[in-house]
């Protein structure tokens, strides 16, 4: 598939290449760049590590060679561009363009997207990557069979650009993805709890995306119109597992269903006196799915028959957008803009009843609107503010919800306010300030089914930033940021507060070399409590991220032209833990952390939840044998050091020993496991420019 | 109007027309030519020459124009004065007024689907002009000054922040071939249709600023490649359906699938007072070595989602698809 796509694109180049010499025979330019690079790498690390230092890339254990190679024919009135990268690996990437400047621009493309997230993952199960699942559980996990979670993208396509009636435009394009491969899915035995067993669910997806838009555009109007229709086709809308307690009849998982989307649009605008325009976005939309629906579902060794009002489901969901807005700068030191806009959603889903459940589709309305200002004042000052209005009511479908079940409704109040100062040369100067006020109405006691997703809150936004230019080669940037957000809710989500600072450099030294550097720091406190069911109590649970990280990089000008070194390192540390305070009451037999845990407040606290290091250090000499020959070569490190309270000395079979029965037991795969890796890197590489 | 005042206009209208033409015919427009620029900046002339700006084929273009005029202004003057940086020439320089440089850009650019919605556009509001981010003689691909996401984070030092984090979308892969996902694959960073105020910078997860995102909410943009996600599902979670960022983050996270918070924490924000197991406190001893007996599988590994796996909607039996479990 690899290289007869490879083989593809060139002869399409080729044939482009004769069309365009034969049939225009004025004079044009080639130009182009063909490289190859090898690259040795050396990586140690487990399952997850392997799979996480090469997350979206090629480049497993060993030697890999690159081909790249970059076409371009050029005259005065057509063009013909090739692009070619990775060839023959997961990542490769083909582009073939072409047009007549100004007037057209047709093009083709092919691209590969690997996500891997871990490998040579484990199950009892047969059948991996298939719908259909089937296998006894036991414990003796060396004996159980591996596979890859990892997704891989094909994504080929094309479109044309047409201009050649100006002031009408006309686009076109088209795009397939064919995804496959296997992501890491679980189930309960029981509805709900018993043991867990993770299976490794099949991706076999193909998306087709077909955009339409044509317009006008010549002052005072534009207008454009569009459409949008995308086709989703799961090739397995199931999949079968043997159940872990009763091997027939067989247990099944829904996929994603297979769905299509269409979308119609309009935006216009038109300039009006006083340096204003006015500009409408209206939008239609509705997605749609069906779906076979099961009878019956296996629990806890019995299989319960399910009845159902109809034995299909069709899935429909269509939205309405539109906004207006108003923008004015009728005077050089005064600017302005007022808007409206509007969301609904409308869910027309089936209501099926089935036993004595039935859905409920949930649909909401937004309404917004909306004004900023802006003035220039004297002394080189900006000033700007802004409020905005949205009004979200949301409501369930179907058999009149219980009160507690009816969503709220919100109202937000956004204020804010910038200040920008630009009076010297060598600098700018913006700090802001934003106020947002969510106001809910909750129906129900309280304070059942109030969540921070609804809930009312607060929250301030402070910005500040400077930008230095001390000299015309030095350039300076620091930046802070703190928002606080506090929820009126009583349980959940009660405070979120965040620090985050920023700065970058860059130096350019002459002709001699470049410097440049970051550094970062974020710093986020997240305090929630819950209520604990049996016993009755409440959990406190303040979580803390502290997040820093650094580059530093240079390009050394050795031999102007001729030979260059680059050096660059990244690093970046995160830090999370939990500090929980939970009721006395709460240390009791049922809830894990009854008298024989030995827990107590000071000894249950999380101290590593995704704690990691990350650096990176690259070397690299670039020498430039003549102006269209170039070697380089280079060497670089990656680390990754990852620990984890949820996946730290990993158990595939838990508990270890004897049958797995228990409620709190489970049967993994390894999903994310061992995520930590060391990778030494060595490259080079030759490329001719012509 | 009497009849002698009106001649008087008249004559003063047509010797003015008349110097006027005089004075271009002669010369004294200030332009000079391309070629006279080519003098003293060959390379940049060589680039412009080479590029879409220099083809005359493209109507209305410079080429066709007044060449180098037609964006830094007639350069008599600066070429009398013996030239240097921004000496009677619109050099594009910081001490020029970003409304001046983009309307230099503007005159031809107007009109076109990119930039038909510029005169909302936060960037512009910002205080950027199109040299901001474009370089017409040392530009790369779509001429701008460095690359993607690089030219981005000149400015948005924080998502450089986060793209740098464990969990991210491939916006930095490029150690080996080509950059994976573009700031622009998502972002429309000149023609966006802006229902914010210029100067909002904050708000929430589900109805903030809208980051100039091609689309007209979060989740439709995130349906472009995540289709599965779409449904419709018979079973739905509510937040899946408003907005995707309520759980997750868009450019990285220190958490795992970009999550906004860990698993459970993240499920507790909400499902804090309702149901049995959810609202339990999942502490360090119920990871895989603690010592807890009861409620573990709920924490280790990827704790709720061990179970309840259609967490994006689910097509399940009953109170299976109800609680995302089948």
């Amino acid at each position: 598939m690899k290289s007869r796509m490879t083989i593809f694109v060139v002869s399409l180049f080729m044939i482009g290449l004769t069309a365009f010499s034969n049939a225009f025979s004025e004079e044009y330019q080639l130009e182009g760049e063909v490289g190859v690079e090898g690259v040795y790498a050396g990586v140690t690390g487990e399952e997850g590590g392997r799979a996480k230092f090469t997350e979206y890339r090629d480049l497993r254990q060993g030697v890999s060679v690159f081909g790249n190679v970059g076409l371009g024919l050029d005259s005065e009135r057509f063009f013909l561009k090739l692009r070619a990268s990775d060839m023959g690996y997961d990542t490769q990437s083909y582009r073939l363009e072409g047009g007549m400047w100004g007037k057209f621009k047709a093009y083709l493309f092919y691209d590969e997207i690997p996500h891997n997230l871990t490998f040579d993952s484990r199950t009892f199960f047969w059948g991996a990557g298939h719908h259909t699942l089937t296998g006894t559980p036991n414990t003796n996990f060396s004996t159980w069979n591996t596979f890859d979670y990892s997704i891989e993208r094909h994504q080929y396509g094309g479109g044309l650009r047409a201009n050649m009636i100006k002031p009408f435009f006309f686009d076109i394009s088209f795009q397939r993805e064919d995804r496959d491969g296997i992501k890491p899915a679980g189930i309960a035995q029981g509805s709900p709890g018993n043991i867990v067993v993770e299976l490794p669910e099949p991706v076999d997806y193909t998306t087709n995306n077909l955009n339409v838009e044509g317009g006008y555009a010549k002052n005072p109007f534009f207008l454009s119109a569009g459409f949008i229709y995308s086709d989703f086709d799961d090739h397995n809308d199931k999949l079968s597992f043997t159940h872990p307690q009763v091997p027939f009849p067989m247990d099944i998982l829904t996929l994603p269903p297979d769905n299509k989307y269409y979308k119609g649009y309009f935006k216009g605008a038109v300039k009006l006196p006083l340096n204003s325009k006015f500009n409408v976005n209206a939008g239609y939309s509705s997605a749609r799915s069906d779906a076979n629906l099961l009878s019956s579902f296996v629990t806890n060794g019995t299989i319960t028959p399910v009845t159902l009002s109809k034995p299909n489901f069709d899935g429909r969901i269509d939205t309405q957008n539109y906004s207006f807005v108003l923008t004015s700068n009728p005077l050089r030191f005064l600017g302005g803009k007022i808007f409206y806009s509007y969301y609904k959603r409308d869910n027309k889903n089936d209501v099926i009843f089935q036993n004595a459940e039935f859905n409920r589709p949930f649909d909401y309305r937004k309404n917004a609107a909306g004004m900023d200002l802006g003035f220039r004042l004297p002394a080189n000052l900006y000033l700007g503010a802004g409020y905005k209005f949205i009004k979200t009511d949301r409501r369930l479908k179907g058999a009149e919800p219980t009160e507690e079940l009816i969503p709220p409704d919100n109202e937000d109040n956004i204020f804010s306010i910038d200040l920008r100062w630009t009076g010297l040369d060598s600098m700018a100067i913006r700090a802001g300030y934003e106020r947002l006020d969510r106001g809910v109405d909750f129906v129900g006691p309280v304070p059942f089914n109030r969540r921070s997703a609804y809930s009312s809150f607060d929250r301030d936004t402070y910005r500040a930033s400077v930008d230095l230019y001390p000299m015309e080669n030095l350039n300076l940037g620091f930046g802070y940021l703190f928002k606080r957000t506090d929820y009126a809710e009583i349980f959940g989500l009660k405070n979120d507060k965040r620090h985050e600072f920023e700065s970058s450099a860059d130096y350019l030294i002459g002709k001699i070399a470049k410097l440049y550097g970051f550094f970062n720091l974020e710093w986020i406190r997240f305090i929630q409590s819950v209520q604990n069911p049996s016993p009755l109590g409440v959990s406190r649970e303040e979580q803390k991220e502290r997040t820093y990280g650094y580059g530093i990089g240079s390009e050394i000008y050795a031999i102007p032209q001729k030979l260059t070194f680059m050096f660059q390192f990244d690093y970046l540390k995160s830090n999370g833990n939990v500090d929980f305070t939970l009721d006395p009451g709460l240390f009791v037999a049922g809830t894990g952390l009854g008298p024989g845990s030995g827990a107590n407040n000071d000894n249950i606290d999380i101290t590593n939840l995704d704690d990691y290091t990350k650096y990176a250090l690259k070397f690299k000499a670039a020498y430039h044998f003549t102006k269209s020959i170039i070697v380089s070569a280079g060497y670089a490190y990656e680390r990754f050091k990852y620990n984890d309270v949820q996946l730290d000395n990993y158990l595939f079979v838990n508990p270890p020993v004897g049958p797995v029965t228990g409620g709190n037991a489970g049967y993994l795969t390894g999903a994310y496991k061992g995520q930590s890796y060391k990778a030494h890197l060595v490259f080079g590489g030759v490329s001719y420019r012509f | 109007m009497k009849r002698g005042t009106f001649f008087l206009s008249l004559m003063a209208a047509t010797f003015s027309l008349i110097f006027m033409t005089w004075n271009i015919v002669r010369g004294d427009s200030g332009y000079v030519g391309s070629e006279a620029c080519k003098d003293c900046h060959e390379a940049y002339y060589n680039k412009f020459m080479k590029s879409v700006h220099g083809k005359k084929a493209v109507s209305g273009n410079p080429a066709n124009r007044e060449g180098c005029e037609s964006c830094h202004g007639p350069g008599a003057q600066h070429i009398e004065k013996g030239g240097g940086r921004g000496v009677a020439i619109i050099a594009f320089s910081k001490r020029v007024s970003p409304i001046e440089k983009s309307a230099k850009c503007m005159a031809c650019h107007e009109e076109s689907k990119a930039l038909a919605f510029w005169n909302m556009n936060r960037h512009k509001f910002a205080g950027n002009s199109c040299d901001s981010c474009h370089s017409i003689h040392r530009g790369v691909e779509k001429l701008l000054v460095v690359s993607e996401p690089d030219l981005c984070f000149n400015c948005h030092r924080n998502i450089r922040a986060q793209t740098n984090k464990q969990s991210h979308h491939p916006i930095k892969e490029a150690f080996v071939g080509r950059q994976v996902l573009k700031c622009s694959n998502c972002h429309d960073t000149m023609g966006d249709f802006a229902t914010e105020p210029i100067v909002s910078f904050s708000g929430s997860r589900r109805s903030g600023t809208d980051k100039m995102i091609k689309a007209d909410s979060v989740n439709e943009l995130c349906f472009k490649c995540h289709a599965e996600k779409r449904g419709p599902f018979m079973w739905q979670h509510p937040p899946v359906e408003e907005s995707c960022l309520i759980c997750h983050e868009a450019h990285g996270s220190n958490h795992g699938k970009l999550l906004t918070n860990r698993v459970p924490l993240l499920c507790q924000n909400c499902h804090s007072v309702q149901g049995s197991h959810p609202r339990r406190p999942y502490t360090n001893l119920h990871s895989f070595p603690g010592p807890a007996t009861a409620n573990r599988n709920k924490f280790f590994g990827r704790s709720c989602l061990n179970c309840h796996t259609n967490i994006h909607g689910s097509n399940g039996p009953a109170e299976r698809g109800e609680a995302f479990l089948r």
